[in-house]
C-alpha cells in the first residue's frame, strides 16, 4: 500500500512536466508578438518602438530557440514568476493567490453534499429497484443531468436573490469584505469562512456561507444526478453478485448485506467516475463563478480568455491541471483502499 | 440480424421516455429545418439569418406581447434568436460529435491493434489531453485561435475525442481475442480489412450510444462558452448567447421579483429540452444494447 | 410416498412450486416438487443446468431474487414450515441451521473482505462470540478443511487463494456454525478435476465428523455416485425419477436418467461416437404439453404428448414419471445384453 503511494507520488512531477509541456507548446502558436504582452505592462508596451519591442524580446528570450524558451519559462514558474496579469492588473501569481482561497472552498464545500447526496440515493433506487421511489430517482436523475449548471444557476439566481432575497451573487457582503481585508483580521487557513470563524467573526462566516449556498446548490445539482445514476446501477450490478447471495444465505440482516457487503463493491465503479468527477468540479467552479459573479480563479480565467489575457490564462490553466493532476492521485489511493486486489506492490 | 434490429426497435417503442425523447428530437428537427417558415428573417436581414433582428432601442428587456411572443432581451427578439438558434444547436452538435467521434475511432482502433509502442504514445497522448478539464482547455484554445462559433466548434473537436478513443481502444481489445476475428487472421485478411470488416462493426454500437449521449453534453459546453463570451458574436441565433443578456439582470435584479424570468426560461427551456431529448434515446439505447442491465 | 420411512426426515419439501416472473412471461422454474433429507445422509439432486435444481435449493432458504416467488408447497425443517417465517425467523435458520456453499469460491466470496472477516462474521452472528473466539475458531475451521498456515491465510483476500483453497474457506465458513444440513450447489464444477476429488473426499470426511445431512446439487452423474445415498433426477422444473444411488444406476426407470448415464463416457466400451441425449432443454416460458422430455424421448408416444406422467412408486423405494417404463426397461436390457457379450 505504502509503496503503491509512493510509486505514484515519484509519477507525479514526469505527469506535471507533461501539463507544462502542452500548456507551454499551446501558447507558442500565438508567435512573439503576442507573447510579449505577457511579459510587460501593456501601458508601457504601446510607447515602445520597434527596436525597443525586439530588445525586449530577447531580454525574454522569445527568439530563442523552443527549448532554450521552455527552460527559461519553467525557471521562472519555479521562481514563482508567471508573468503579468491584465485582468489583475499585477503579476498572475499575486492576483491567482488572492482568488485561490474562494475557488478551492467552493470546491472543498461542494464535495460534501456532492458525494454524500448522490450516493446516498443512487443506494436508496437501487434497493428500492422498480418501486415508486426509484423511478423518481430515475426521472430526477436524467433531467437533472439534462439541465446545464449555468442555466440551473441563472434559475437559483432568480428563485433565491431575485424573489427571495436568501442567497446573493458575489463572495460575500461589501462589510464582510472589509473586515476581512483588514489588517487585524488574521489569515490562518486561506479558506475565508474557516478563517472569519477562527477570528471570532461569527457574522462574516455565515455572510460567506449564505454566499456558497446558490453556487453549490449549483454544482451539486448536476453531479447528483450523475453519481446517483452510477452509484444506482453498479449497486444493482452488485446486488445481483453470488457473494452478495453468500452473505444472505449465512443469516445476516439485510442492513448488512447492503450496508456492508454490497455497497463498498458497488463503490468501486463510482471511484473510476470520481475522476470526471473532479474535472466536473473545476468546470463547475468557473461556470458557477460566472453565474454568481465571484472572483475565484475560474472566474479569473474565463474573464482573461475574453481580453486575450494569455498570462493569466497560462497560470489558471496550470493551477487547474495541477489540482486535477492531485484529484486523480486522491482518488488512485482511495481506489486501492477500497479495493484489495489492485493493491499490488 | 434483421430479427436482431426488429427487437430493438420493439423494445425502444416500448419504453415511454426513449419515444419521449424522440419526440422532442423530431420536434426540434423540424423547427430546424422550417425555421425560415416560423421565424422569417426580415428583408434587411435575409443575408444573414442567424443574427437576431434588433427590435427597440431601450436597452430594458420587455415581456412576451404579439409580435415578440417569447420577449425582448438586450434589445432582440427572443422568439427569433430560440428558433434559430436550434440550427446552431444541431450544426454544433453534429459537426463537434461527428468529427471527434471519427478522430477518436480512428485513433483507439489503431492504438488497440498494433498496440506495443503505437499503443504506448498515443495512450500517454490522450492521458495528456486528458489532464486538463475539458471547459479549461476548450477556453484555453478559444483564447489563442480567437473568439467566435467555428473557433469553439475546433476546440471541443481537439479536447473531444479521448472518451471516444479509450471506450473503442477497451472494446477492440476485447473483440480482438474472438474466435471470427482470430479466424480471420489465420485465413490471411489484411489489417484495415480486419478492422473495417470485423472490428468495428461489433464495437461500434457503443460508440454510437456515447456519441448520442456526448451530444447534449457538447450543445452545453458551447453554450457556456458563448455565455462566457467566448463563443458567438453579439447578435448572433444562439441560446448560450441569449442566456448571456439575462445574466446581467438576474445579478442586479434583487427585488425585481421575477420581472425578467422570460429571458431566461426561453432559452433555458430549449436548451434543457434539447439535451434531454438526446440524453433519454441514448439512455434508452444504452439499456437495450447493454447485456448486463438487461434482465 | 416416503422411500425410507423406517426414520423421520430433518427436513421434507410438499409440492414446491417457484416461479419467476420476468419480462417475457412466467417461468415455472420449480413446478411441483416433492422430497424429503433424512439425518446424516446424502441426497443428491442431478440435472441440466435450467432444470430447477438451484432454483429448489434457494427456495429452501428463501433466498430467490426479486422476480422469484414461491407460490405454494411447504418446507418443513424439524416440524416448522419454513415458508412461514418471519424474515428475522429465517434469518437465524440461514447459515445457522441450513449452510450452502456455492458453484464459484470466487464470485461467492466477497472481494473486498478478508477470508477471516467473512468466516467470523457468521460465527458472530449465531452464536455471539467475541471477536478474539471468532477469529480462533475461524483458524480452527480452516485448519480442519485443510488450509495450510490457516493463521496466516485468516488475513489474506480470496483473490490471493487459489480456485480449491477458495472452496475450502467457503465450506469453512458454511461449517463454522455446525448446521443440521448443508447444501451444496455445484461446488466442484468449477475446480480442476483432481481439487474436485479433494473436495469431495473432504465433504465426506466432515459429513462424517459433524454428522450433518448434505443436499449435493450437480449435473455430474459421477459426483452424485460417489457422494449420494439416494438421488432425485430432474428435468424441466419436475422430478422425473427418485431412488438410492446403488438402485437408479441398476435399474434405471426413466429415459432421461439412463440418457444421462448413456452421456458418460466409459473406458470398458469402444464407442463410434459417444452418446448425447438428442434435442436441447425445452424454453423455460414454453413447457411442452404432456411429459415434458417427450420432445427429446425416443419412446415418445401420442400420450406422452398430450397426457403428464404422474410419478409413482414403480418398485419399493423408486419413484418414476413415465409411461412406458416397460419400453426403457427392455431397451435397457438389450443394450446390457450386447455390453456384457
Amino acid at each position: 500500500m505504502t509503496a503503491y503511494i509512493i510509486r505514484r507520488l515519484l509519477l507525479l512531477p514526469l505527469v506535471l512536466f507533461g501539463i507544462t509541456l502542452i500548456v507551454f507548446g499551446l501558447f507558442q502558436m500565438l508567435g512573439p508578438d503576442k507573447l510579449l504582452s505577457a511579459y510587460i505592462n501593456p501601458n508601457l508596451a504601446e510607447k515602445l518602438s520597434p527596436e525597443e519591442m525586439e530588445k525586449f524580446k530577447d531580454k525574454y528570450g522569445l527568439n530563442d530557440p523552443l527549448i532554450v524558451r521552455y527552460g527559461k519559462w519553467i525557471s521562472s514558474v519555479f521562481k514563482g514568476d508567471l508573468g503579468w496579469s491584465l485582468v489583475g492588473k499585477e503579476p498572475v501569481l499575486d492576483a491567482m493567490k488572492k482568488r485561490i482561497p474562494f475557488t478551492v472552498e467552493l470546491a472543498l464545500y461542494a464535495l460534501i453534499p456532492v458525494v454524500g447526496v448522490g450516493i446516498w440515493l443512487g443506494v436508496a433506487a437501487a434497493v428500492r429497484h422498480n418501486s415508486p421511489i426509484d423511478h423518481f430517482i430515475r426521472i430526477f436523475a436524467i433531467v437533472g443531468w439534462s439541465f446545464p449548471d449555468f442555466v440551473f444557476g441563472l434559475f437559483v439566481l432568480m428563485i433565491f436573490y431575485s424573489v427571495l432575497g436568501w442567497f446573493p451573487p458575489g463572495n460575500m457582503s461589501l462589510w464582510a469584505e472589509e473586515i476581512f481585508k483588514s489588517p487585524a483580521f488574521k489569515h490562518i487557513t486561506g479558506l475565508p469562512s474557516i478563517d472569519a470563524l477562527l477570528n471570532g467573526q461569527f457574522r462574516v462566516f455565515v455572510d460567506c456561507l449564505r454566499h456558497l449556498v446558490g453556487p453549490i446548490l449549483t454544482i451539486s445539482w448536476l453531479w447528483w444526478a450523475y453519481l446517483l445514476r452510477i452509484t444506482r446501477s453498479s449497486m444493482l450490478e452488485v446486488l445481483r453478485k453470488d457473494y452478495v447471495r453468500t452473505a444472505r444465505a449465512k443469516g445476516l440482516d439485510e442492513r448488512t448485506v447492503i450496508n456492508k457487503h454490497a455497497r463498498r463493491n458497488a463503490m468501486i465503479p463510482v471511484t473510476t467516475v470520481a475522476g470526471a468527477m473532479v474535472i466536473g468540479l473545476l468546470s463547475g467552479t468557473v461556470i458557477v463563478e460566472a453565474v454568481f459573479n465571484r472572483t475565484g480563479i475560474g472566474s479569473f480565467i474565463a474573464t482573461a480568455a475574453t481580453q486575450l489575457d494569455y498570462a493569466s490564462v497560462m497560470g489558471g490553466v496550470l493551477f487547474y491541471s495541477t489540482i486535477l493532476v492531485l484529484g486523480n492521485l486522491i482518488i488512485d489511493i482511495l481506489y486501492a483502499i477500497i479495493d484489495p486486489r489492485i493493491r499490488l506492490t | 440480424m434483421d430479427k436482431e434490429y426488429k427487437r430493438m426497435l420493439k423494445k425502444f417503442f416500448k419504453n415511454p421516455s426513449g419515444v419521449f425523447g424522440l419526440v422532442l428530437l423530431i420536434f426540434f428537427t423540424i423547427v430546424a429545418i422550417f425555421a425560415p417558415i416560423i421565424a422569417p428573417p426580415q428583408p434587411s436581414n435575409q443575408y444573414e439569418p442567424y443574427m437576431m433582428p434588433i427590435v427597440t432601442w431601450s436597452p430594458d428587456p420587455q415581456p412576451p406581447s404579439k409580435e415578440h411572443p417569447f420577449g425582448v432581451s438586450e434589445r432582440r427578439d427572443i422568439f427569433y434568436g430560440v428558433v434559430w438558434g436550434t440550427r446552431t444547436a444541431f450544426r454544433i452538435g453534429l459537426i463537434v460529435t461527428g468529427v471527434s467521434t471519427l478522430i477518436g475511432l480512428f485513433i483507439g482502433s489503431i492504438s488497440a491493434y498494433y498496440g506495443g509502442w503505437i499503443d504506448e504514445i498515443l495512450m500517454r497522448i490522450t492521458d495528456i489531453f486528458l489532464s486538463i478539464p475539458f471547459l479549461i482547455a476548450a477556453i484555453v484554445l478559444t483564447t489563442l485561435l480567437g473568439t467566435g462559433l467555428d473557433k469553439v466548434m475546433i476546440a471541443m473537436i481537439v479536447f473531444g475525442w479521448m472518451g471516444t478513443a479509450r471506450l473503442i481502444r477497451g472494446n477492440i481489445l476485447q473483440a480482438k481475442e474472438e474466435q471470427y476475428v482470430l479466424a480471420a487472421k489465420a485465413i490471411g485478411v489484411s489489417t484495415p480489412g480486419i478492422i473495417i470488416r470485423h472490428l468495428l462493426p461489433n464495437t461500434i454500437f457503443p460508440v454510437l450510444i456515447q456519441a448520442s449521449m456526448r451530444m447534449g453534453s457538447l450543445v452545453i459546453t458551447a453554450a457556456i462558452l458563448s455565455f462566457l463570451g467566448l463563443g458567438a458574436p453579439q447578435g448572433y441565433s444562439d441560446w448560450g448567447a441569449i442566456l448571456n443578456y439575462a445574466r446581467n439582470w438576474m445579478l442586479g435584479a434583487h427585488g425585481e421579483a421575477l420581472k425578467y424570468w422570460y429571458t431566461i426560461v426561453f432559452p433555458g427551456t430549449a436548451m434543457v429540452l434539447f439535451v434531454l431529448a438526446w440524453n433519454l434515446i441514448g439512455d434508452t439505447l444504452r439499456d437495450i444494447f447493454d447485456p448486463r442491465l438487461r434482465i | 410416498m416416503s422411500v425410507l420411512s423406517e426414520k423421520t426426515p430433518i427436513l421434507q419439501v410438499k409440492d414446491l412450486r417457484t416461479y419467476f416472473y420476468t419480462e417475457d412471461g412466467v417461468v415455472k422454474a420449480v413446478d411441483g416438487v416433492s422430497f424429503e433429507v433424512y439425518e446424516g445422509e446424502t441426497l443428491g439432486i442431478v440435472g441440466e443446468s435450467g432444470c430447477g435444481k438451484s432454483v429448489t435449493s434457494l427456495s429452501i432458504l428463501r433466498l430467490l431474487d426479486e422476480k422469484g416467488r414461491i407460490e405454494s408447497g411447504e418446507i418443513i425443517y424439524k416440524g416448522k414450515n419454513l415458508l412461514e417465517l418471519s424474515e428475522s425467523e429465517m434469518r437465524k435458520i440461514r447459515g445457522n441451521e441450513i449452510a450452502m456453499i456455492f458453484q464459484e469460491p470466487m464470485t461467492a466470496l466477497n472481494p473486498v473482505y478478508t477470508i477471516g472477516d467473512q468466516i467470523m462474521e457468521a460465527i458472530i452472528l449465531h452464536q455471539g462470540l467475541s471477536k478474539d473466539e471468532a477469529r480462533k475458531l475461524a483458524i480452527d475451521m480452516l485448519r480442519k478443511v485443510g488450509i495450510p498456515e490457516p493463521e496466516k491465510r485468516v488475513d489474506e483476500y480470496p483473490h490471493e487463494l487459489s480456485g480449491g483453497m477458495r472452496q475450502r474457506a467457503m465450506i469453512a465458513m458454511a461449517l463454522s456454525c455446525n448446521p443440521s444440513i448443508l447444501i451444496a450447489d455445484e461446488p466442484t464444477t468449477a475446480l480442476d478435476v483432481t481439487i474436485q476429488a479433494q473436495i469431495l473426499e473432504l465433504m465426506q470426511q466432515l459429513q462424517k465428523e459433524y454428522g450433518m445431512s448434505i443436499i449435493m446439487i450437480t449435473h455430474d452423474l459421477g459426483v452424485i455416485a460417489e457422494m449420494s445415498d439416494r438421488v432425485l433426477v430432474m428435468y424441466a422444473g419436475k422430478v422425473v425419477e427418485h431412488a438410492s444411488v446403488r438402485e437408479l444406476f441398476k435399474n434405471p426407470k426413466h429415459p432421461y436418467t439412463w440418457g444421462l448415464m448413456n452421456s458418460i463416457p466409459r473406458l470398458d466400451i469402444e464407442y463410434e461416437r459417444l452418446y448425447a441425449i438428442p434435442g436441447t432443454v425445452p424454453d423455460a416460458l414454453h413447457f411442452p404439453e404432456g411429459c415434458r422430455f417427450h420432445t427429446r424421448c425416443e419412446f415418445a408416444t401420442d400420450k406422452c404428448r398430450s397426457e403428464e406422467p404422474p410419478l409413482v412408486e414403480v418398485s419399493p423405494g423408486h419413484l418414476s414419471a413415465c409411461w412406458h417404463i416397460d419400453r426403457l426397461e427392455s431397451a435397457v436390457a438389450v443394450q446390457r445384453k450386447g455390453e456384457s457379450a
